[in-house]
């Protein structure tokens, strides 16, 4: 029970409280770019959480067991290689090269699978189906786990759950935020905005106060976890 | 086919190779350096927590399972400062509290880590206007945050408008500090 | 090849832009915040002070030079399809070096810029500038270019900061310039200040560039 409610404070606290999008600010770019109509966004945001759970899992795998101080895996080659070493096997050093070949791939990926299966939702999708690789938001929700994986104390690993949630419902605030934003985009259309800051300049402070909402979310897991408790 | 992917490959090859080697020669070259960095974070607050100790003759011990400092000067430990840490309003707050040989009185407190927010909860990091009334307070029982000014030596002011931080610290303070007095106490060096 | 084929007289725009042109371009007239929109998570996460943006600046500042000195020298061995994997490579090896520097050298800054450092990698600006620029021209002119695209982010970065520290903190590079009566605002140094100090800015900018187009005639 313990294990499931802390499951609940961090997607919790990576959908609302710590929204990717409003409080992070990553993947801005995507979020300027695609939140015009609403099933558009809601497809990107589709494919943003779709791809995030994919890098995470591969990159807390790869973290794990190869890359962090002591990992197993690496430990056991060294030891292999050279059985009379002493010292922390530790390729840490090479984290972020891995981190974005791993979000590379799994966008390679999702591309040839919709590109089978769902051939008209792929041609909809055109340019922004490979820039979903260049989306902060992913590098950054394995950066997230990274922090709670390499470096820290066996006792505060954290497992796979843990870093599915966090990556998971972090896609699900970037959904929530772009559908949001793209909604009232669609309405500002209609509006008499003024030519300078027509397009990226009145998303901006649109996207601000959408953020000042969201921070209304503070303390929120504070209450949860005691509610949990 | 295949020859030919391996063929087209081999700039990302050699690439990997050599920026490995590279990698490898940053890590070799600077990792030393920034371990010193994340052990003096801490190591640099001792002086100011417990007055009279040094950074050089303090030690690192475990007690009951938690990461402790024997304050020490050249002449002998003073005191100690133990990392704590806990749920604050926005986030989690990482502590250092100082206290006395005895685990009787506080001698100081610091702010390693908080993320509340700027202009309020964040003055929890200020040094005049938080901090030092830490200094002096019993740590052998707990404390309680007041609105009215303290005047106990078990009071602590809250921040005005940042109450629940000043309390998180307070509640983070005195969790620690009972858990680990009866180690801190059995770790005493001999007379 | 065209190089070898035209007069010595020929127009600058068969051989691209010189390295002049590309570092001028790169301050005002193609920056890379204003004018091409990319890069935006920085610009957003990290100006909330003079002191951790000017750090970040210097960190592109960094990686771009680099990336695009690595890339001009072995642009004649890119394949087509296997370049971005290049270019990523390339990337993220120069973000660790510099991530790895700030640890040792600067390690509160380092803190302060957690995870923004790393997400240098997926920056647009680093990758556009290789393909557009380091993939296709020599030496002097891609490191020129390198060099104006990151005095304009710079300049782009410190604008937003010098406003949201300011009126956030009263505050600029940690020195107190507003009285300390100023109540500070301290939405501007939390990210909806970001927003909307980003969203009025690009609003000044285009309207001072209309401007200047009906001044033109």
């Amino acid at each position: 029970m313990e294990y499931v409610s802390s499951l609940v404070l961090i997607a919790v606290s990576a959908a609302f409280i710590n929204n990717f999008v409003l409080y992070y600010s990553v993947g801005i770019c995507p979020y300027l770019g695609v939140s015009r109509r609403v099933d558009m966004a809601f497809g990107m945001g589709c494919a943003v959480t779709f791809v995030i759970s994919i890098a995470a899992c591969l990159s807390w795998a790869l973290t794990v067991f190869v890359l962090r101080p002591g990992a197993p895996l690496a430990t056991w080659v060294w030891h292999w290689l050279r059985p009379d070493s002493a010292g922390v096997v530790d390729l840490s050093i090479l984290n972020y090269l891995v981190y974005i070949f791993v979000i590379a791939s799994s966008v390679q990926f999702v591309e040839m699978y919709l590109r089978k299966f769902f051939p008209p939702l792929y041609k909809s999708f055109g340019i922004y189906l490979p820039l979903i690789t260049t989306n902060c938001a992913i590098l950054f929700a394995c950066l997230e786990i990274m922090k709670h994986v390499s470096g820290v104390p066996a006792a505060q690993l954290w497992d796979l759950g843990r870093a599915l949630a966090l990556a998971a419902f972090g896609g699900v605030g970037f959904t929530i935020a772009i559908v949001l934003m793209a909604g009232m985009r669609e309405d500002l259309d209609l509006c008499d905005v003024p030519q300078a800051l027509r397009g990226p300049g009145i998303a901006l402070i649109v996207a601000g106060i959408l953020a000042m909402a969201f921070m209304g979310f503070t303390g929120v897991d504070r209450n949860l976890a005691a509610l949990l408790r | 086919m295949r020859n030919n992917y391996l063929v087209e490959a081999w700039l990302v090859i050699v690439l990997g190779v050599v920026f490995g080697g590279a990698l490898a020669g940053v890590q070799a070259t600077l990792a030393d350096r920034i371990a010193q960095n994340k052990l003096d974070e801490t190591r640099s607050q001792i002086p100011a927590l417990v007055p009279g100790a040094s950074k050089e003759a303090s030690s690192e011990v475990e007690v009951d399972g938690v990461r402790v400092f024997r304050a020490s000067s050249p002449e002998g430990q003073l005191g100690w400062v133990i990392p704590c840490g806990g749920q604050g309003f926005a986030d989690r707050i990482e502590l250092l509290v100082g206290v006395d040989l005895r685990v009787e009185r506080i001698t100081g407190l610091y702010v390693l880590e908080q993320k509340e927010t700027p202009g309020l909860g964040a003055k929890i990091m200020d040094e005049r206007l938080f901090r030092s009334q830490f200094a002096g307070k019993t740590a052998a029982r707990s404390l309680v945050v007041t609105k009215q000014g303290a005047k106990t030596d078990r009071e602590i002011d809250a921040i005005t408008g940042a109450t629940i931080s000043s309390m998180a610290v307070c509640s983070i303070v005195n969790e620690t500090l009972a858990r680990v007095r009866d180690g801190l106490l059995a770790a005493l060096p001999k007379e | 090849m065209s190089q070898t084929q035209t007069p010595a007289n020929a127009s600058a725009a068969d051989r691209g832009p010189t390295a002049a042109e590309r570092f001028i371009n790169g301050i005002l007239p193609e920056n890379p915040t204003y004018r091409q929109m990319l890069g935006m998570c920085p610009t957003l996460a990290i100006t909330n002070g003079m002191r951790s943006a000017m750090t970040m600046a210097a960190a592109v500042l960094f990686v771009l030079v680099c990336a695009n000195a690595m890339i001009s020298l072995i642009r004649g061995l890119l394949k087509p399809h296997l370049r971005i994997l290049v270019f990523t490579l390339t990337i993220a090896a120069f973000v660790t070096i510099v991530d790895r520097l700030l640890a040792a050298y600067m390690y509160d800054m380092s803190k302060q810029l957690g995870p923004y450092v790393p997400l240098i990698i997926v920056n647009c600006i680093i990758i556009s500038r290789c393909e557009v620029c380091a993939a296709k021209q020599s030496l002097p002119i891609a490191i020129a270019d390198a060099v104006g695209q990151s005095l304009g982010f710079a300049l782009a970065l410190a604008s937003i900061a010098t406003i949201r520290e300011i009126l956030g903190a009263g505050t600029w590079f940690g020195l107190r310039v507003l009285p300390a009566a100023w109540p500070a605002w301290v939405i501007m140094v939390l990210p909806p200040g970001a927003f909307i100090t980003l969203g009025l800015l690009m609003g000044s900018v285009n309207w001072f560039l209309a401007r200047r187009q009906e001044a033109r005639g």
